[in-house]
């Protein structure tokens, strides 16, 4: 049995309420899981916390799976990297609501890791790094932003110092170019 | 995000920003309608998640450590859900007397938590008798993910560590975890716990170092208070 399908049994099992197959499913993936939360946050009391939050969110919704075609892993990252990001997205509407005297919150924001810097950390063997490679490194970056930081399009056009549309139509054209790349 | 008027030429495109996270308001609860209804698009998204998780495989794995799976269990399984203060009757008593206790305190004191104009409308004075503890939390009722934490008087002792428990009802207290070093700071809150927080009592418990190692409270409580509109 190939290690998809291995896991792809457990979340079925899970389903049904199986608690050994959930504690199975924990000790394949949890680690993996944990490292995208490390990264998303760069907090590691904050990974610990979504952690906690993605198994609990697993236990109660391993019956959805399948429901949008997504491979075990993918689906299970998926989740992780949705959960991270939503916390990173509640971190940073937090801060700029005013939080003036909270130092400690306005120190998190800085600490986070910068899409230049994930980019340049990114493997090269990938079929996506390769079509990332085809854009401009700007763009590539955007996306990567989109896709790691959850920034938005306001965010986006804020970072990169561009007006709201262009940042959209750029992203949208980057994307378009990226799925002519992964088809090819 | 993008309004009515913005027309997708290209499922494909919509497909990647839905992924990415990138719609929002009525854009996003169309596209997620499709995702049930539309097979086309489905294969659409699905290709997009797959290749965008690429962008993950060069993360390292990094093995959590034992106390997240036991919260876990905990908090699926109920382990422990008897904590030992509450099998010797004591929470139901500390709650009734924070509750009798507390309103006055949460009123006059929680303006220094107030950034500004926007201030968090919730909040709790969590103090010892003495006043040798005062910590305060607030937070926002439409972002009750976060606790904004002050901790105007008093600290953990050495080598030890506050822990936040949310009691809600006659439920067991509930970890929302050891609290930050700095007088300022921040605490955040479990997703299924965030309901239940403008009802609720918080209280402090002395833990060891990184908080209970069982998920109940072990040490002493310091202090309770509940949650009021401020």
């Amino acid at each position: 049995m190939s290690r998809q399908t291995e896991i792809e049994a457990m979340i079925g099992r899970v389903a049904l309420g199986d608690r050994a197959a959930f504690g199975a499913l924990y000790d394949a993936t949890s680690a993996k899981l944990f490292g995208i939360c490390l990264r998303v946050l760069n907090d590691r009391a904050e990974a610990e916390d979504a952690l906690q939050e993605i198994f609990v969110k697993l236990w109660h919704n391993a019956g959805r799976y399948q429901v949008n075609g997504l491979s075990p892993m993918t689906w299970l990252i998926t989740i992780a990297r949705n959960h991270a990001i939503d916390r990173l997205r509640a971190r940073r509407k937090a801060e700029s609501r005013g939080g003036g005297d909270m130092d400690a919150m306005a120190d998190l924001a800085d600490a986070g890791p910068g899409p230049e810097a994930l980019a340049v950390a990114a493997s090269e063997n990938q079929r996506i790094d390769r079509c990332m490679s085809e854009l401009e490194p700007d763009r590539a970056a955007a996306v990567r932003g989109a896709y790691l930081t959850g920034e938005s399009y306001a965010e986006l056009a804020e970072r990169h110092g561009v007006p709201l549309n262009t940042m959209r139509t750029w992203l949208r054209r980057s994307l378009m170019r990226l799925k002519e790349c992964l088809t090819r | 995000m993008t309004g009515p008027g913005d027309h997708h030429e290209d499922d494909a495109v919509l497909a990647a920003e839905h992924v990415l996270g990138l719609l929002g308001g009525e854009e996003l609860d169309r596209a997620e309608r499709r995702l049930e209804t539309d097979p086309d698009y489905r294969a659409l998204y699905a290709a997009w998640a797959e290749d965008f998780v690429s962008l993950t495989h060069d993360m390292t794995p990094v093995t959590p450590p034992v106390r997240v799976r036991n919260a876990i269990d905990r908090r699926l399984f109920g382990a422990r859900r008897e904590g030992l203060l509450r099998r010797l009757g004591l929470w139901p008593a500390l709650s009734a007397a924070a509750l009798a206790a507390g309103t006055y305190l949460v009123v006059t004191n929680l303006d220094l938590l107030r950034p500004g104009p926007e201030a968090p409308p919730f909040g709790a004075e969590i103090a010892a008798d003495d006043r040798s503890l005062v910590v305060r939390v607030a937070f926002d009722p439409d972002a009750p993910e976060m606790l904004r934490v002050l901790r105007p008087s008093g600290a953990a002792a050495p080598g030890r560590a506050l822990e936040l428990w949310l009691i809600a009802g006659d439920a067991a207290p509930v970890s929302l975890g050891v609290l930050p070093e700095d007088r300022e700071g921040r605490v955040t809150v479990p997703e299924d716990l965030q309901p239940l927080l403008s009802q609720a009592v918080l209280a402090i418990s002395d833990e060891p170092a990184g908080g209970s190692p069982t998920g109940a409270p072990t040490g002493a409580v310091l202090g309770a208070g509940p949650v009021t509109r401020l």
